[in-house]
């Protein structure tokens, strides 16, 4: 590397006004309105005139390959430009109309999916798993994939009740949006740390790693000289706070790892407030490479939301109105005493009115 | 090489129509061993059903404490590829907008100095390039800003601040999310790079009530657009809408939360002193409605996943707040809740989970707001009130 | 008489040398420490500034296990044992 330039720091980011494409830029600020074309297509207009956005599916995990695919999809049909959207979703954007089949037809060529607008579902917001973290009950790359194959006429069509956000995180973490998502997929440790005793000493501070824990279940101990620290098992809720602190005291077990699904968080305050997800299924076996107990859960309940959800209902929405007795009574999920909460708040959740249906 | 994978497992996800992750890590593999024992390693997952991944480690570029996420493969002699793989964040421009230039640049530079992998973006929303040794850490900062690009956060920092794509495509645009986040990165690029609070502390900028950074759920401050007069009609569109037979009545004036729309024949009327901003009219006729003219923002404080102490939605401090450059009242307002979140809030403590702890009376108090209703959505309900003022019999005593 | 940026970092590089190994020392850590001896004469910014100079001089490394810290340079790879 040349020692001869001069090192820069705090530069921030680009201005991203070079980014917009002059049709943005001349209706910044001043657009009127839009019109969805056809699943995954938009067009926006202003004063200035209108500017198309094709809309792709990514793996999100993507590499220099595909990036230079895209940004020669733009080069080709955009003059340049791009962008990508919070869901990982890549965006064409042009002011030339005949342009947008060229880049449907790039994109097919590329077999890369066209949609995720309006009410179909989009792209899924997801967690780094076995490819990259330290933490992972699962893989978020692999659920992704396979939910997707799965539900992938829904993101090139626009005929569910109401827009469906799927989320993917794999550990407790939630690096995903997993807790205001309509369906989402949630890896799951279900022992507690395994303490690596020979290490911990070295590699963590004792008090910091006590007080790492919600539930109070860690205390220190001294073995063979050496303060370390034990877990009270029956306090704990396998939260991994703790590994988070201390590399020592790591979770992940093969047998007993999993995967959980919740249903009907939302973030917008369309006609509703944001909510919440909340539990449907406590534990579904990891079953890579394709994971079929947790596709068939989610076809399930994107299916019966389908059949039985008012227009414009959004998944959570639906549940609030039919009742989560009905629910699990559609889906055929079992409700257990894993879906009673016990942590804090946990006597908000409970019912307290004779208001039920019969 | 790429030959001589060996993935079973990982080819059953080449299957299928959904863009197949392991065939595009694949379409590297041949340039790049850090793919491929990515690739080895993966399937050893697979097999296992558990990461091979350690925790992180004390890896970044001089001078910053974030921006890096230090990763080691747990089996290096098996997957040398992979026995570093090192995580960097790069400062994503405001409303993610490229052009092929500016991206092909980072990708060769990424082809240069890392794996070849990336996630396009990470939750924050930095462009995250995935995977590469510490001594490539270095070289790979000093290409980037050569071209004009920044790390992001991460550690005890200011997360990198993200926002919609707002006024530059959107019309529901309430103030102008990318240069406010433009503001707010460059104003802050201390509390960015060098790590100095007790935990993360996320901006997420979002223009209107739909929120699609998902703000009120993912950021420790959420900045949301809204508006505080009426909602703009065109009655001649709204025309347009009931002739081309749409259910007005069932999908429009039926769902509004507050039943403030009524719709006569061809005409609409709204009553927005009742009306809770909360976009679905406009949402569904984008033509015949639009969000008013006196725009500014809401600012929610203290959302967040559920680690440590449950997930939280942000609470509202400010109902709006104008937006203006230099954005001053803003920049007071931040520098207020860091400095009293500096100074009392626990190792690991989230905003929210300090807010709680501290009480909202407590913290407002400190950082100077109003107590208002607009900030529950109920007064208390239990009788434990900690009185301030009281009369004396004499002498002292506060009294108002 | 204020107390020089480098002075600030010279006593904070003695705390953080002090503990290594036992605590890790926040930037909070360090603010407070030097609040508690200077009172007034100091000023946030100006412990920021000495903190900077630790981290840029490389005396100190930031490090990161669910929250960052500074610390004494280690070994590439320390936390890989
Ligand atoms: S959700 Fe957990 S396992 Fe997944 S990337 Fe985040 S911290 Fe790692
Ligand atoms: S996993 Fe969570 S509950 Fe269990 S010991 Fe660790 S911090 Fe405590
Ligand atoms: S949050 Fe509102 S203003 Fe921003 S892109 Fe979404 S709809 Fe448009
Ligand atoms: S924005 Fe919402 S509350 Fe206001 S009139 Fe429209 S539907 Fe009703």
């Amino acid at each position: 590397m040349a020692t001869d330039v001069e090192r820069k720091t705090d530069i921030g980011p680009p201005h991203y006004e070079q980014f917009l494409h002059p049709v943005m830029k001349a209706n910044y600020g001043k657009w009127l309105y839009h019109d969805s074309i056809a699943p995954g297509v938009l067009s926006h207009t202003g004063p200035e005139g209108t500017i198309y956005t094709v809309r792709a599916a990514s793996p999100r995990l993507a590499s220099t390959n595909f990036i230079r695919n895209m940004t020669k999809i733009a080069t080709d049909f955009c003059d340049g430009y791009l962008r990508f959207t919070s869901r990982n979703n890549v965006e064409f954007l042009t002011d030339k109309e005949e342009n947008v089949d060229k880049i449907k037809a790039a994109l097919a060529e590329l077999k890369i999916p066209v949609g995720g607008t309006n009410n179909a579902i989009s792209n899924v917001v997801h967690t780094q798993g076995w490819v990259h973290c330290h933490s992972a009950a699962t893989d978020a790359s692999g659920l992704v994939k396979v939910v997707m194959d799965e539900l992938a006429d829904y993101f090139t069509s626009e005929n569910l009740p109401a827009k469906t956000r799927l989320a993917v995180a794999c550990c407790l973490n939630m690096c995903g949006a997993v807790h205001a998502s309509d369906i989402a997929i949630l890896g799951v440790h279900r022992t507690p740390p395994v303490i690596d005793h020979s290490t911990l000493p070295n590699l963590c501070e004792i008090p910091t790693t006590v007080a790492s824990c919600p539930n109070n279940a860690i205390k220190p101990t001294s073995i063979e000289g050496k303060t370390t620290v034990k877990v009270d098992e029956d306090k704990c809720m396998y939260c991994g706070n703790c590994f988070t602190v201390c590399p020592s005291m790591p979770l992940s077990d093969p047998l007993n790892d999993g995967v959980s699904i919740w249903v009907g968080g939302k973030i917008s305050n369309a006609r509703t407030e944001p909510m919440f997800t909340k539990l449907a299924v406590p534990y579904l076996p990891n079953n890579p490479p394709r994971w079929p107990e947790v596709t068939d859960a989610v076809k399930k309940i994107v299916d019966v939301y389908a059949a039985n959800a008012r227009p414009f209902e959004r998944l959570g929405e639906w549940i609030d109105r039919i009742s989560w007795a009905r629910f699990f009574e559609l889906t055929g999920f079992e409700f257990t005493k894993y879906h009673l909460d016990d942590f804090r708040w946990a006597g908000t959740t409970y019912k307290r009115s004779l208001q039920n249906r019969y | 090489m790429a030959d001589d994978l060996k993935i079973p497992l990982l080819e059953e996800l080449e299957k299928g129509p959904w863009p197949s992750f392991v065939t595009d890590i694949k379409s590297v593999a041949g340039k790049s061993e850090m793919a491929a024992d990515l690739l080895r390693q993966l399937e050893k997952s697979y097999e296992d059903k558990r990461g091979y991944w350690k925790h992180g480690g004390l890896v970044g570029v001089r001078g910053y404490g974030g921006g890096v996420i230090g990763r080691y493969s747990a089996l290096p002699e098996e997957f040398p590829g992979v026995s570093h793989f090192h995580t960097v964040r790069v400062n994503q421009p405001s409303g993610w907008v490229y052009t092929a230039d500016a991206l092909n640049g980072i990708m060769d530079i990424w082809d240069e100095h890392g794996s070849g992998l990336t996630n396009m973006h990470g939750s924050t929303g930095d462009m995250v390039l995935l995977g590469t040794r510490t001594e490539e850490l270095e070289p790979t900062f000093l290409a980037l800003t050569q071209k004009g690009w920044d790390l992001g956060g991460s550690g005890s920092d200011m997360r990198t601040p993200s926002c919609c794509i707002g006024p530059a495509r959107c019309e529901y645009a309430c103030f102008d999310t990318l240069a406010l986040t433009y503001n707010l990165t460059q104003e802050y690029q201390d509390e960015l790079h060098r790590p100095m609070f007790n935990y993360k502390f996320k901006i997420k900028v979002s223009g209107c009530p739909n929120d699609c950074t998902a703000a009120i759920a993912r950021s420790d401050m959420a900045i949301i657009g809204i508006w505080k007069d009426d909602i703009k009609v065109n009655q001649e569109e709204f025309a347009k809408y009931v002739d081309s037979g749409m259910d007005v009545q069932g999908i429009v004036v039926d769902m509004c939360p507050t039943s403030c729309i009524s719709v006569d024949g061809k005409t609409i009327d709204i009553d927005d002193s009742n009306c809770v901003k909360c976009m679905h009219c406009i949402n569904k006729m984008p033509k015949a409605l639009a969000v008013g003219d006196e725009k500014g923002a809401a600012i929610a404080l203290g959302a967040k996943a559920p680690i440590v102490d449950g997930a939280l939605f942000g609470s509202i401090m400010v109902p709006f707040i104008e937006l203006e450059e230099p954005y001053e009242e803003l920049h007071d307002l931040i520098e207020r809740i860091w400095e009293f979140w500096d100074e009392h809030g626990k190792a690991r403590e989230r905003i929210g989970e300090f807010i709680e702890r501290v009480t909202l009376a407590r913290f407002c108090e400190e950082v100077g707001l109003d107590p208002i209703p607009q900030m529950v959505t109920h007064p208390r309900e239990n009788p434990y009130i900690f009185y301030e003022e009281y009369f004396a019999e004499e002498g002292e005593g506060s009294e108002e | 008489m204020a107390v020089s940026v480098e002075q600030l970092a010279d006593e904070m590089f003695a705390i953080v040398e002090e503990s290594a190994g036992k605590r890790k020392l926040k930037a909070g850590d360090l603010q407070k420490a030097m609040a508690a001896k200077h009172g007034d004469e100091v000023s946030r910014k100006d412990v920021k500034a000495g903190i900077k100079l630790l981290i840029d001089s490389g005396r100190c490394v930031y490090g990161y296990f669910g929250g960052s810290s500074i610390e004494l340079p280690r070994t590439e790879g320390a936390a890989n044992e």
